[in-house]
Parts: C-alpha cells; structure tokens; sequence
C-alpha cells in the first residue's frame, strides 16, 4: 500500500472516530436519539425564525406543513419547496434530488407542479422526481421508503386533508426513517386540520398581500407568506411574515402591507400544540362546506 | 394441436364427456362462403360428421347439434399461453401458421442445447406431451432436425422423432401438403399426378420452379435442410436466464423468496464475467396446472447485487393487486435478464457512506418496482411555449440515469438541457399548472383591458392588482387556423392570492366574447 493511500485510509479512520466521539457526546447530552451525523440544522434564513428554531430546521425530521383553505395551497407548495431548496443549497454529502409524492385525493384539483415555474422559483426541475401511488396506503410506503434513502435531500408528501390512514403512528414511523437518514422530510397537507402527529414542527401557511411596488403601481409584487409555527417540539413557536428570495434562495422577513388582514404580532405568541380530538375541533372533512371560506371541491 | 382449435369451447368438451347422451359438439366457421365445421369432438365423428361439412349437412345427421362460433382470438390467445408455457423447455417458441387459413395454428420450439437438461430427446418429448394431456389439450408433435421437416411429421406423419439425418428420408412419402403450400398449389400438383414429396423431390427443379413457383423449391429445400430456416421466436430471447426446478412443487411465498434470492445471486457471476449489469429482468413462475406468472423489474443504472435484485422482486410481488395465485404450486422458476448494459466499474469506497440499496437510484427502482413504472416520473421540457404543452412527464425508469449528472449523460433527455436556470426577481410562470385551464366568469376591460372581478369555482374574486397581458400566439401548424390566442394575466386579489390567468382569443379579431380561463397558482 503505498504512502498516500495509507495516509487516507487514516484519515478516513480519524474522521469516523471524531464522528463516534460527538455521537457519544450527544448522546451524552441526551439530544441524539439517531445517528444524526448531519446535526447541523437548517436555517430558514430570516433571523427571528431562525433564533426561534434555535438555528434552523431540523434536517433529519418530519415537518407538518399545512394550509387550512384549499386556496392557500399555492403559499403551502411554495414554503414547502423553498425548504426543499434550501436542503439542496446547503449541499450535505451525497443528497440531491427532492422526491414529491403526491397522495390519490391530491390529484382531484387537478393542479401539478410546473417546471417553468419552478425553475424561476430557483429549483432545478430535473431534480424533483414526481411519485403518485393509486392510494394512500401506497404513498405512505413510498414515503417511507423515501424518508430512509440516504441520497436525498428532501422528500415532500402532498396529502389533502386528514386522511384516518396516516396517524400518529405513521408519521412517528416517518419521523424516526428520516432522523436515521438525515432527509428533510416535509408533509404538505392541503386543507388539514391540525391533529396529533409525531412531526417535530407544524407550519401553517397564510397567502399575504404582496408587497407594494413603487414602480409599478398596480403591478403585482413578490410574494408574501404569513407564517405560523404551530407547533414545535423543541420550543418556542411565533407568527412572522416572510418573503422568498429565489436567487439566493432563502426566505427574509418582510414589512407588512398597510392594507394587511392580520398584523403579525411584535413578539412571537406562544401557543399550545392542540390535539386533534379537542372539544370543540373542528370537524371531520367533507362535512363542513362553506363556499366563500373555500374554494375546494372536495374539502 | 387439436384443442388449441376449439378456443374457449374446449372447457365445454370436457364436461360433456361426463354426460355420454349429450349432444355432440362441433366449431363452425364461414369456409368458402358456407358455414362449415373446422373442429369437432370424438361423439360428433362417431355419428358420421366429417371436418370441412357444412353445418346444413351435419344439421341433418345429427338434429341436436351442440355448435359454436370459432373465435380466432380466444385460439389464438391460448396458443400465445402454450406457448408461454413451452418456454419452460427451450426460450425459442414461435408460432407456426396454417397455410390454408393463414391463421395461428402450431407452434415451432427450437431445442438445440435444452435436450440434455431433461435427460435427453425421448425424455424431452415424453415430458412436454405428457404434460400437455394432463392440461386437456390432444398434442401432435414430431422432433426433426428441420422446422419443416417436424411441421409436416406432426400432420401427416407417423413417428414422433425422427433420428438425426433421417428426415430427409421421412419427409419423402408424405403427401404434398406437408410442405407448407396453399391448397389451390396442391391440388394444381395433385392434377398433374404430382402427390407426394418424393414425387417432387427428384425432378428436376427449373421446370417446377417456373410453372408452380419458386416458393415450391423453397418449402421442399427448407424440408429437407438444404435450405436454413430461422424461426423467429415469441418473446425476445434473454441474455441470460437461470432457472431451479423442484419436484415437490413450491407454495410459500417465504420459499418463492428463497428461491429469488439464490436465482439472483446465480446470475451475478455471469454478469460479471461478461462486464454487464442488469437492466431488466423477468421472472417466470411456471404453475404444476399450467399457468405462467410473468414479473418484471427494471432498474436505473446497471445493478450487479444479488440481493438488490431480490429485494426489487420482493416489492414487485408486495405491489401486485391480488397475491401471486401459487395454486397447487410452482414447478420451475426461472429469472431472465432480458436486457443488460455495461456495468461501470465503479470501486465501492472504503468507507462507503451509502449503505448498499440506499442511493437515489436504488430508491426510484424499488418505487417503480411496487407501484409501476409509470407511477414514478421526472419532468422532460418541449419546445413550446403554450404552458401544458411546454412540459411532460416520463418515467425515470425509460429516461436513464436520474440526478444532475443525467443531463449530460442522457442523451434521449437533452431537452432537459433547455431548463430555464436563471432565478431572478420576477416571476412570471407559476408554481402550480392546471392541467386543463378552468372557465371562469371574469369581467374584463374591453378589448384588452386586465380582469377587474373574476369567479372561479364558486367563489367571487376582486382584483386588486393585475400584470399583463402576455400575449402567448397559438400553434397553428398543430391547432389548425381557428386556435386562439391567449393574453396572460398575473393576478392578485385583495386578500393576496395570486393566479395566472389568460384571455382566449383576441377581442375582436378572433371573438367578439372572449372567454377566460384560469390555468394556474402562484405561491
């Protein structure tokens, strides 16, 4: 074996001592409760959030994003690919590739993602491989076959409403697939309520008036999400408003539109996490079906 | 093959054997302007009816004939099964056609090298015979060194094989029919006192060939091997198949893995001898009754695991529809690698990150393997630019390789490469296509103001700011003259909403009502 080979192989050697050595530590502290050899989370980019979120996302987790109407999900599908984004920037060893699986029911308003559009929005379409079982007891065991891929970086489940299938024990099933694999795994659910899931964050979706423009003035601007941290499981949640930036592909906080429905609050609210059989939840879909709240066929 | 004749009636046959006083039971088909008899059971010839009767004549024999249509298809596609089902002795099946009717009505199996792994020619014929009247099916078959030679031993003749050499010989007394010929060619020979091959065989060839055709030469040389003849075999031939038989026949599914698994690890040593990794293989599970279940997997890149191959298989079975139907068991399972690509040596690290089966590309097999293939897609770009049109979406599986690296490497995806990469500021296209742009009522300024107030599913919109038109023209060398063209609005409610919209058909010019249609969401 010649010198240089050798020094290699020891260096190889070292690192993967130096990787057991902070496993142990971490596990030491009681945080590691996988091989999460990729710790470092992923920032969001807008500072509050990140402070919120102790640094950043998670990286190998599930994510609950959700939108409560059906309009919204253009907001939900953007913050969720946005992250998607920003799992493939970040750029961990060997992880390309966003899988989106699309649940049966999702198909029924007849939208799918458009690779002009996302190729503006500062994603590679040929990365996005497009899974769509016939049900939903397939696209769950495509995404937990996904959430255990080590060469992905992200993986996006797109389910419409509270389906009974995909419980809390899914979704733990999910959590613990992507901790081991370190994939960024988001769950885009259309029109959900909130309910009991094993995810470590629960984001709800708000569309906001876009940003005035100076120079044109009725033109429309860039877009604008309210954010909600519903839930999180490591701390703090809050409300801000956000803005994408698809060139350097990150998210920034944005002022809020003078004409705006909902003035986020100076500091972040703290709300409990709600079960899903509270009294006085909302109720099951498809029995309530309001026409000016929705526009969803079949929420 | 006498049964393969009577389509779906055979099952009929059968039962009735059990009744001795039902009525006999014959197929008819329309022959030369007459409905006539083209199959007919052992009760029917022994009341006096003849093949090639018309139905009127056997009416009159026998009152209470039991007769049925003949359904082409239902023949043809239980001699496709058989045929299936032949390929447990030799991977060259083909189907031989009858020169009357030019229908489907034999079947040819080429099986140089297979004898010897069934003990032997008499074992092999013993065994495919024997097994073919245990399914219900009347078999005439003849083993012969030449396609021709067996096709017409099978017919006309007596022996079942004929020695090696000897078919020149046999072939000699039999009648002119044997050759494959028309019917109006025979009878023409049969005119002039010409009857049986022999008589053919030794005249000479110039004069025969210039009054009754050069096709008379070719089927007689073709019988007696001085002419070669390829047979073009059903089902493409594998590059490599192995196969386990068993004599008590296997049932559970744990065994079928089992037996996967040491398939795929016997074909791994081949294949890297050849340099080769597996793209495609199927697998072939011959039920005792006669039932062949066939699976397929494909993968992405060329795979050289045993148990990659296996765990594939594995998700193939857990996404069929109902069970595989293992019945009374299998008998012979068989793996093929149809198709198979140069393996690109690339060294495992020493340290491998990736634990073997967990890349990208193992996850897109084991995803196309359980859901189908087609389930499973990457977006190729067109040329276009009307929006629905400007995208499509293909099955990783026919793309090639997937990730960035594909590309450059993949050639069939080189519209890939048109991918607009600049992200800028402005967006003009939207995250989320309707993949049929929705009617929508819309007031509008006239003639080409933007939308002021829209409704669309059911709920009313006011339009707070608005950008456009993009005016997008239509493909008249694929609409014809009287597409439309389409102005493109962005749109934003007054509660922030964005939607992307278009105008069909210039006010005007192409319309005097033009109609609105949303086609997309921004995020």
């Amino acid at each position: 074996m010649s010198l240089s080979r050798l020094q290699t192989a020891t260096d190889i050697l070292k690192a993967r001592t130096r990787a057991y050595e902070a496993q142990a530590y971490r596990a030491h502290r009681g945080m590691a409760l996988g091989d999460a050899s990729e710790a470092r989370p992923l920032p969001l980019g807008a500072s509050a959030v990140d402070h919120c979120l102790d640094g950043g996302l998670a990286c190998g987790g599930l994510h609950e994003v959700r939108s409560p109407l059906a309009r919204d999900i253009g907001a939900a599908t953007g913050f969720a690919l946005g992250l998607a984004a920003r799992a493939i920037e970040a750029g961990r060893s060997g992880r390309s590739g966003i899988v989106w699986i699309s649940g049966p029911a999702t198909r029924v308003d007849g939208g799918g993602l458009f690779p002009a559009g996302l190729a503006q929005y500062g994603l590679d379409p040929s990365l996005i491989t497009i899974v769509e079982p016939g049900d939903l007891q397939g696209a769950m065991w495509a995404a937990d076959e996904a959430a255990g891929c080590n060469g992905l970086a992200a993986l996006i489940f797109q389910i419409k409403g509270n389906p009974g299938r995909f419980d809390i024990t899914a979704t733990r099933r999910l959590m613990l697939r992507a901790r081991q694999s370190g994939v960024l795994a988001l769950t885009l659910r259309q029109s959900g309520e909130e309910e009991a899931s094993a995810a470590a964050t629960r984001w709800r979706v708000n569309t906001e008036i876009s940003g005035a423009d100076d120079i044109l003035e009725r033109g429309v601007g860039a877009m604008r999400l309210l954010l909600t941290l519903e839930r999180n499981r490591a701390g703090r949640t809050g409300q801000w408003l956000l803005a994408w930036n698809p060139k350097d592909r990150s998210f920034h906080h944005a002022a809020p539109h003078p004409a705006s429905r909902s003035k986020p609050p100076a500091h972040s609210l703290d709300r409990l996490p709600a079960s899903a059989d509270r009294p006085g939840a909302p109720g099951q879909m498809g029995q309530v079906l309001d026409r000016r709240q929705d526009f969803g066929r079949a929420s | 093959m006498h049964r393969a004749r009577w389509g779906k009636s055979w099952i009929a046959g059968r039962i009735l054997d059990a009744h001795p006083d039902a009525p006999p039971v014959v197929v008819t088909d329309t022959v030369r302007n007459a409905i006539r008899i083209v199959a007919l059971d052992k009760r029917a010839r022994a009341r006096g009816i003849k093949l090639n009767q018309t139905l009127s004549d056997a009416r009159a024999l026998v009152p209470g004939l039991d007769c049925h249509p003949a359904d082409d298809e239902a023949n043809r596609a239980l001699l496709l099964k058989i045929a299936g089902w032949c390929e447990r002795y030799t991977p060259l099946v083909a189907l031989s056609s009858d020169p009357a009717s030019e229908r489907d009505h034999g079947l040819f199996m080429d099986i140089t090298g297979c004898a010897h792994l069934l003990g032997g020619e008499e074992a092999l014929v013993a065994d495919l015979e024997a097994r073919l009247r245990a399914q219900g099916f009347h078999v005439r078959l003849c083993l012969a060194d030449t396609p021709g030679a067996a096709w017409a031993m099978a017919r006309y003749g007596q022996e079942r094989i004929i020695a090696e050499g000897a078919h020149g010989d046999a072939v000699l007394p039999l009648t002119l029919s044997g050759l494959r010929l028309p019917p109006d060619m025979v009878a023409s020979l049969g005119r002039v006192g010409l009857k049986t091959v022999g008589c053919i065989a030794g005249l000479p060839r110039a004069p025969l060939a210039a009054r009754f055709g050069a096709r008379l030469m070719q089927r007689l040389d073709q019988a007696l091997g001085r002419e070669a003849e390829a047979i073009s075999p059903i089902m493409p031939v594998a590059e490599l198949s192995t196969e386990r038989r068993f004599a008590e026949p296997v049932t559970h599914q744990d065994e079928i893995s089992h037996v996967i698994a040491a398939l795929a690890a016997g074909i791994i040593e081949p294949l890297e001898r050849r340099g080769l990794g597996l793209r495609r293989c199927r697998l072939k599970l011959f039920r005792v009754d006669g039932h062949v279940s066939e699976l397929g997997v494909q993968t992405a890149r060329p795979l050289r695991d045993a148990r990659m191959i296996a765990r594939l298989f594995a998700e193939r079975i857990a996404g069929l529809h109902d069970d595989l139907d293992a019945g009374f068991g299998f008998d012979l399972i068989r793996l093929d690698v149809v198709h198979a690509d140069p393996f690109e040596g690339a060294q495992t690290e020493m340290m491998a990150h990736q634990a073997a089966g967990q890349g990208h590309d193992a996850l897109v097999d084991r995803l196309g393997a359980r859901l189908g293939l087609d389930r499973v897609q990457r977006f190729v770009l067109a040329e276009t630019h009307i929006p629905e049109r400007s995208f499509g979406r293909q099955p990783v599986a026919h793309l090639g390789a997937p990730g960035p690296g594909a590309r450059r490497s993949a050639a069939g995806n080189a519209a890939l490469a048109l991918a607009p990469e600049a992200a800028g500021e402005i967006i003009t296209r939207p995250l989320i296509l309707f993949d049929r742009p929705e009617l929508m009522q819309t007031i509008a300024e006239v003639p080409d103001g933007p939308p002021l107030r829209f409704r669309w599913r059911g709920v009313s919109y006011e339009v707070a700011r608005s950008e456009g038109p993009e005016r997008i023209a239509c493909e008249w060398w694929r609409d014809g003259r009287g597409a439309r063209t389409r102005d493109y609005f962005r749109v934003e409610d007054r509660q922030g909403y964005r939607f992307w919209m278009f105008r069909h058909g210039l006010y005007g010019r192409e319309t005097s009502e033009p109609a609105w249609y949303m086609h997309g969401l921004f995020a």
